[in-house]
């Protein structure tokens, strides 16, 4: 059963198209992986779902929960259950972690008709998110992704992603600059939402965050379009070829 | 009285229509600097002129008896009540800076012969709170803050008004920070709803290995203006911080002289403003390093959020430098908010408006936060969220 579906989408950034004509399924409970070369319009992808102000999407359709995800802006979409972890994510000043995670959680908990979380159990939801990400109980007291290192920031979205209990999952680039510790920990904060209902799009340069998450599908992303789609095999055959070695399936 | 009249007098004219009986050298400062007009540097763009034309009443400053409270408290421009261990009196006003850029500067002196002095013994924090109760009037007076070698002193600043609409407030400090100390101000103004207006010219000389820091908190939707101007000795140190929100047809901002004197002198001015639709904010500041100031660091950094089309924030910072060896830099963002910390927030189910006010109230939180005092920090937030949800209602 699909969660998502990507119909023949144009995506333009600016006056320049990047996604040309793409078409892609998420299924339910599966692990989709995209792959591609830089500058593929694996980003632009992720951006166009969740409504980036970059993107202008120029045709084709995005359908999700059997309507149009385009019609939804950014924030009716992630309480409707999507979520993308951010490959930078941006630092806000003066905005508080933990107030802005209440925040996103009340408002996702709000639409869900559930009563709002005071600070008290909200920080019991935290405590054990935390220890698990093992994250400094700091750092939700400091600004929102201010002054955090590269795997803080990271571990950071992980957690959002763990309040927020989505139902489709886009990390784009988790594992990049991430220690083999912090690459343990953030796969298990992933593997921690596998529940055989929410389907994860992952973009990804790199073998070694697939040794912890198992993915069902790997699609290689090139020149705007998904060119090839395989099982978790087709990693060991880009390793050793390269994407040139990729032709266009749908031809 | 009609402030305006005084504009084009000579100096014996002036001298008479403000009823003094001798020759004032503040008298020929006034004349050869002229009343504020939208021509004069400092009040470029501020409108000083709708704020001199009407004719106000003027107060019979009586003195009157201080009793004992736990803060300094100035009715009017009178001193009612003072701590017991602070000494607050009235004298002569002296050591006035005749090198002051601002006309109404010199004229608070000559409204203002008898100052308030405030005399800060050994470490300790000052509450000061200012109230007007009327209106229509021309409120002057002017205040002398003096500290002890090698003390840490704070003066908390704050306003409040009672059926004072249609007044001007002309007030100021001569504030002499003694060598070796530490001497922080930390004022929290919101006037709205047309109260006053209120035009605050202060001259502050920063002693050998001083420290000043000053942080203003500026709210509301009237006009107002302070003017500073600021000398540092060697060794000296400045940390200025302003945060503005303002709205309706608020002109409102800071005018400000730094000037290094001394070596190895140095200053950090930041000015954060956020501006509702028609309201303008100003920082025109100006930091001058004189010949003797070797090794000087200067700073100046301005930010503002337009919320409006019609929002202008004039951002004017400039270095006036007469040596070579020194570190300087200046810059000025204006701009709306930014667009990806929006979106960051919007992508986690907050709504837009939900996530323009966190951002709103976490530009202003970076200056908030640096009020180190919780209860004076918790003060100035609270006065923050009032004037921002006032206006939003």
């Amino acid at each position: 059963m699909s969660s998502l579906k990507i119909e023949n989408i144009h995506v333009k950034i600016g006056d320049k198209e990047i996604l040309k004509g793409l078409s892609l399924t998420l299924e339910e409970g599966k692990v989709h992986v995209i792959m591609g070369p830089n500058g593929s319009g694996k980003s632009t992808l992720h951006k166009a779902i969740v409504g980036h102000y970059d993107t202008e999407i120029t045709s084709g359709e995005i359908e999700y929960k059997n309507k149009s995800l385009l019609e939804l802006n950014p924030e009716e979409r992630a309480l409707d259950g999507l979520f993308m972890s951010f490959q930078n994510p941006v630092e806000i000043p003066g905005v508080n972690n933990a107030y802005f995670l209440r925040t996103a959680l009340n408002a996702k908990r709000k639409h869900e008709g559930k009563e709002e979380l005071n600070a008290a159990e909200f920080l019991r939801v935290m405590k054990g998110h935390l220890e698990a990400l093992e994250m400094k109980s700091d750092m939700i007291s400091r600004s929102l992704n201010e002054g955090f290192s590269g795997g803080e920031k990271k571990r950071n979205e992980i957690l959002q992603m763990l309040i927020l209990e989505p139902d489709v999952i886009l990390l784009d680039e988790i594992d990049s600059g991430l220690d083999i510790d912090a690459l343990r920990a953030v796969s298990e904060g992933i593997n921690k939402m596998k529940d055989g209902k929410r389907s994860f799009l992952v973009i990804t340069h790199y073998s070694r965050i697939l040794d912890y998450i198992e993915p069902d599908y790997i699609h290689v992303l090139k020149d705007g379009k998904i060119m090839k789609t395989a099982g978790v095999e087709l990693v060991a055959q880009l390793e050793a070829d390269g994407y040139d070695s990729i032709e266009d399936e749908s031809l | 009285m009609k402030l305006d009249t005084l504009r084009h007098l000579t100096s014996e004219d002036l001298g008479k229509a403000l009823k003094l009986n001798s020759p004032d050298p503040l008298l020929d400062k006034l004349v050869s600097l002229g009343l504020p007009s939208k021509k004069s540097e400092a009040y470029r763009y501020f409108d000083s002129e709708s704020l001199l034309s009407p004719v106000y009443n003027m107060l019979d400053y009586m003195p009157q008896t201080i009793q004992e409270a736990d803060k300094v408290e100035i009715v009017n421009g009178s001193v009612i009540t003072a701590p017991k261990d602070l000494r607050v009196y009235y004298a002569a006003s002296a050591e006035i800076d005749m090198e002051h850029y601002d006309p109404l500067y010199f004229l608070g002196h000559l409204l203002s012969p008898h100052v308030i002095i405030i005399e800060i013994d050994g470490d300790r924090e000052v509450d000061l709170l200012h109230r007007f109760t009327q209106s229509n009037t021309l409120i002057h007076y002017r205040i002398v803050i003096k500290n002890q070698a090698n003390r840490h002193a704070t003066v908390y600043e704050s306003f409040e008004s009672d059926h004072a609409q249609g007044s001007l407030v002309l007030y100021g400090y001569d504030i002499h920070i003694a060598q070796d100390s530490t001497f922080r101000m930390i004022k929290n103004q919101t006037i709205n709803d047309e109260a006053y207006s209120i035009i605050a010219s202060h001259y502050i000389n920063v002693g050998k290995q001083a420290h000043i820091m000053l942080k203003y908190f500026d709210f509301g939707n009237t006009s107002a203006l302070q003017l500073l101007k600021i000398d540092l000795g060697e060794y000296a140190h400045i940390e200025a911080g302003h945060l503005l929100y303002i709205s309706g047809r608020a002109r409102r901002g800071t005018v400000s002289q730094i000037v290094h004197k001394g070596e190895h002198s140095s200053s950090m001015q930041e000015s954060k403003n956020i501006l509702e639709d028609g309201s303008r904010g100003i920082f025109d500041a100006l930091i001058r390093v004189e010949h003797p100031a070797k090794y000087t660091k200067a700073e100046q950094n301005s930010k503002a959020v337009l919320l409006g089309e019609s929002s202008y924030m004039v951002s004017k910072p400039q270095l006036e430098i007469y040596i070579d060896e020194l570190e300087a830099s200046h810059g000025a963002t204006t701009g709306q908010l930014d667009e990806a910390q929006l979106f960051y927030l919007q992508s986690r189910g907050i709504s837009k408006h939900e996530a323009k006010k966190m951002l709103i109230i976490a530009f202003a939180n970076t200056l908030i936060e640096k009020v180190k005092d919780s209860r004076h920090q918790e003060l100035i937030s609270d006065s923050f969220e009032k004037a921002f949800y006032a206006h939003e209602v």
